[in-house]
């Protein structure tokens, strides 16, 4: 189990933040990740694991409409 | 058409040019108030592209005959769309004045260089 | 065409002349009074007062509508006034999106002040003429035009020469008549409704503005509220302000370096961000219909649901390519945001102009949702055909989107039949129809015609003629205090059922957008951070209004180190611009704190005249069920995973082996008690009585005790 924005998600083997955008459907191109507090940069979404246990941030910036 | 084209592996950063731009344009020696503006390692320079043309909303960019894009003062409303959205950033603006101005291939600069780092390229028009 | 002849030999009912003047540091101090009615004209000074708790725009909107009505005062009535103005900032050509001209007057469908931000150069050129606002009030006998000459200093009221209804036909033909030549037309601004507004209440008013690229007239909807219903009320055709020789420096900013060097830092963030965030400057706002989509936010059928599997075919993809790229198109000058997309050459296939090649403005996001999805019409020629004819003929797409949702629920669930729609097979994704439904509109005819009174009284009709449930009706009727609701699906998002319900002028999401915010992001979990940012973005997004700023550059565009900025959903960066900005112009040094106190004072003046006019308490701030959860089964049971995890993690009740009507009864309750417990909280952050009244303790921190204000709060506190 992984928290995704305060949320309870299952985690999976080999999630990486690139995988949880696509499970999630978080198609909104501008939004910041932080996995425990740590910034991952857009380049690095494909590349980074998710461990089991950890508190991940997708924040959408959009306040907007 | 008219472009200022640069060498820059032959480029000291004298500031030659910027002093002889300003001074050509506005009777003063400032590289704030220059056309050519050397910039950390670059030196920019307008490449006549055109981009600004279609970024105006009241079409005060132009392009003349020999290719030049030029800034109509007149019609220009001082909105600095143009700066701001140069891929070469090489539209300048300036406090002291109410429009953006940019390099024209004059030629000025070009004269006073001591390496030949810059020159003047003619094109036919296409 | 009509021609110049006929203006020169047209009868001028009343001429006024004034001394054109300078403005200082964002303010002319005076605003333009014109009664069609009598045909009186003459200036009023812009007090000291109004400048330092009002600031502008739809501070002073309201402020002179306060002056001009009564609590008894009807939309109809010859006192109720439109006023337009901009603000201190409105005109400034160096930051985006400081062209805007706020409209406010008393509403025909809500009964209560309403507010409408509408973009094109009315604004800035009746202030370059010499006026903040302009207050319309009285009624005509005959069709007028009311006409400025912001350089001779002439005011006139006209007989109308004009043979036209339509909007886009009177904004060409008073460019025409009113400019020397082509190049001239850059200096005029027509303000003008359609035939629509004739008879229907959601009647809008549209401002032109003078595309040098195209060498057309093109036009910004004030489309809230029924603006453009008084206006035709009045029997005002046009409203026509020219004035040449608009350059940078008209504002006499106390500072132009701050202005200009802030405006290329703005010119350069968009250039360099727009394509990866947003990409306002490729497809406008239409890019939010995946978007929305994807999050089932998006409203289909009246409100349902938030997603359909044929989204896509109105995907800013498809209108991508409908709009021409690579054109300037902002809706004043120095917006390089410019998601003011048109789409070119567009051959019209129903209507009075079926055959003719016309230039559409659009389609935003709020036309492809509204007209598209919400009726379940995929259709994206159908969509810009809609946005067409609902502009001209001066219909609001979101009022006529949602209430012909509404009809068609309706009409499905058999309330009414095509004996009452006059023939009209209004099922959802029939296109015919919500075109025939929106000529009906034009022509003063039909079914349309009793459509265009908006949901609310379509609700009183189908119960009173046609024994529909009251209970059903008020449940999927998507509008409070009277006006629709525009087209996000609130439904999820608690703090967004608020950002709708309680805002003044009704459901309109230009106060508070909170849905990322609070159902993607949780960032809102507790009442008090909801009703926290209940009481920040409705202030911060006020502000715009009183400025005669737009709101997207505030945060349709962020840096690109917004993300490290401890509290990136406000765009710190760009409210530091807002600062400087402020400064630059007016000389006042304001901080964020300020902007909000700014706010605050016009929020609860506004509060408080809805409170005078009957409205404004806590029963008119309650919504419809549909913005809050499934009304029916086959809503709940699309979504029942959801909806009965909710039962089980957040109600405390085991859905297991209950049917649906056990479960959503016990969903709706739990919803509604949540929504409940949101107004108590934001009341208390706002400053306002457990029954939504604004307190007199809030007046007077406010500075806002005037002794009008007190003399209606008192009684209630």
């Amino acid at each position: 189990m992984i928290q995704v924005n305060g949320r309870n998600f299952t985690w999976e083997d080999g999630l990486t933040v690139q995988r949880l955008i696509e499970l999630k459907r978080y198609i909104y191109p501008h939004k910041i990740v932080r996995i425990n507090d740590r910034i991952i940069q857009e380049e690095e979404y494909g590349s980074t694991l998710i461990s089991s246990g950890d508190d991940v941030k997708v924040i959408h910036l959009m306040a907007g409409g | 058409m008219k472009i200022l084209q640069k060498k820059l592996e032959l480029c000291t950063q004298c500031r030659v040019c910027e002093m002889e731009c300003s001074r050509t344009w506005f009777k003063e020696e400032k590289s704030e108030k220059s056309r050519i503006r050397i910039h950390q390692d670059n030196l920019l320079t307008c490449t006549q592209c055109g981009e600004c043309i279609k970024i105006c909303q009241v079409q005060a960019i132009y392009r003349d005959k020999f290719g030049v894009i030029k800034v109509d003062r007149k019609k220009c409303i001082g909105c600095f769309m143009c700066v701001g959205f140069c891929p070469e950033r090489a539209m300048f603006m300036h406090n002291d004045y109410a429009e953006p101005f940019k390099c024209v291939a004059c030629g000025k600069c070009v004269q006073k260089c001591p390496t030949n780092a810059i020159y003047i390229l003619e094109e036919a028009a296409g | 065409m009509i021609s110049d002849e006929v203006r020169t030999q047209s009868n001028i009912i009343s001429e006024y002349r004034y001394t054109t003047g300078k403005i200082d540091k964002g303010y002319n101090n005076r605003t333009l009074y014109v009664n069609v009615g009598t045909g009186e004209i003459r200036e009023k000074p812009v007090t000291q007062m109004m400048k330092d708790k009002l600031i502008g725009g739809k501070g002073f909107g309201l402020w002179y509508l306060w002056n001009a009505v009564t609590p008894e005062t009807r939309w109809d009535d010859p006192e109720n006034e439109i006023v337009i103005s901009t603000g201190p900032l409105g005109g400034i050509t160096q930051y985006p999106g400081a062209g805007k001209s706020l409209v406010v007057t008393i509403s025909p469908l809500t009964g209560m002040p309403m507010d409408s931000n509408v973009g094109g150069h009315f604004g800035p050129l009746l202030k370059f003429a010499g006026f903040d606002s302009i207050e319309l009030q009285g009624k005509s006998e005959e069709d007028v035009i009311i006409f400025i000459d912001g350089n001779e200093g002439i005011v006139k009221i006209e007989k109308s020469p004009l043979k036209v209804s339509d909007s886009h036909l009177i904004g060409e033909q008073m460019a025409h008549v009113f400019s020397e030549n082509e190049e001239d037309k850059k200096n005029v601004s027509v303000v003008s409704t359609g035939s629509a507004a004739e008879h229907a209440f959601m009647g809008l008013l549209n401002f032109t503005f003078y595309d040098a690229r195209r060498k057309k007239i093109r036009m910004k909807q004030a489309g809230r509220g029924g603006t453009g219903t008084v206006f035709r009320n009045k029997r005002i055709k046009a409203l026509v302000v020219r004035f040449r020789g608009v350059n940078r420096g008209l504002n006499n900013p106390v500072n132009q370096d701050i202005l200009n060097e802030t405006g290329v830092k703005m010119h350069r963030e968009i250039h360099e961000n727009d394509a990866k965030q947003n990409r306002m400057r490729e497809v406008g706002t239409a890019g939010l219909i995946e978007i929305m989509n994807a999050y089932d936010l998006l409203p289909t059928h009246n409100f349902k649901y938030g997603s359909h599997r044929d989204a896509s075919k109105i995907s800013s993809e498809i209108f991508k390519k409908m709009v021409t790229q690579n054109m300037p198109d902002g809706c004043w000058y120095g917006c390089s945001l410019s998601c003011a997309k048109a789409v070119d050459n567009f051959e019209l296939k129903t209507g009075p102009y079926k055959g003719e090649k016309v230039l559409v403005d659009g389609p935003e996001y709020e036309n492809a949702a509204g007209l598209g999805a919400n009726l379940g019409i995929f259709d994206p020629q159908y969509v810009i055909e809609g946005n067409f004819y609902c502009d001209t003929y001066g219909i609001d797409t979101i009022s006529f989107a949602t209430t012909t949702a509404f009809i068609m629920e309706c009409f499905e669930n058999g309330i009414i039949n095509r004996e009452v729609t006059g023939g009209l097979d209004l099922k959802f994704g029939n296109r015919e129809a919500a075109l025939e439904l929106l000529h009906q509109m034009g022509r003063g005819e039909g079914f349309g015609k009793i459509a265009g009174l908006g949901v609310r009284r379509l609700k009183q009709i189908f119960i009173e003629k046609y024994g529909a449930d009251p209970g059903f009706l008020n449940d999927i009727g998507m509008e409070q205090k009277g006006l629709e609701y525009s087209q996000y699906l609130p439904k999820e998002s608690l703090a967004q059922q608020g950002g709708y319900g309680l805002t003044n002028k009704g459901p309109q999401h230009d106060e508070a957008w909170l849905i990322f915010m609070d159902m993607v992001n949780n960032q809102l979990p507790t009442f008090e951070d909801k009703a926290e940012a209940l009481h920040y973005f409705p202030m911060f997004r006020t502000w715009f209004g009183l400025n005669g700023l737009c709101k997207l550059p505030w945060n349709d565009i962020v840096p690109a180190d917004n993300k490290k900025e401890a509290d990136p959903t406000k765009v710190p960066g760009h409210v530091r611009n807002y600062v400087s900005i402020f400064y630059a112009v007016t000389g006042i040094q304001v901080d964020n704190d300020e902007i909000i106190r700014q706010s605050e004072r016009v929020y609860n003046l506004q509060r408080i005249f809805n409170v005078r006019m009957g409205c404004g308490r806590r029963v008119n701030d309650r919504v419809p069920y549909r913005s809050q959860g499934p009304v029916t089964v086959e809503e709940y049971e699309s979504r029942a995973e959801r909806y009965d995890g909710q039962l089980l993690e957040l109600a405390g009740f085991d859905p297991e082996g209950k049917t649906t009507a056990e479960k959503m009864a016990v969903l709706r309750k739990y919803r509604e008690d949540q929504y409940e417990k949101l107004i108590d909280a934001v009341y208390e952050r706002r400053g306002w009585t457990n029954n939504g009244i604004p307190t007199i303790k809030k007046l007077k921190e406010l500075g806002m005790d005037l002794p009008e204000l007190l003399a209606v709060v008192e009684k209630l506190q």
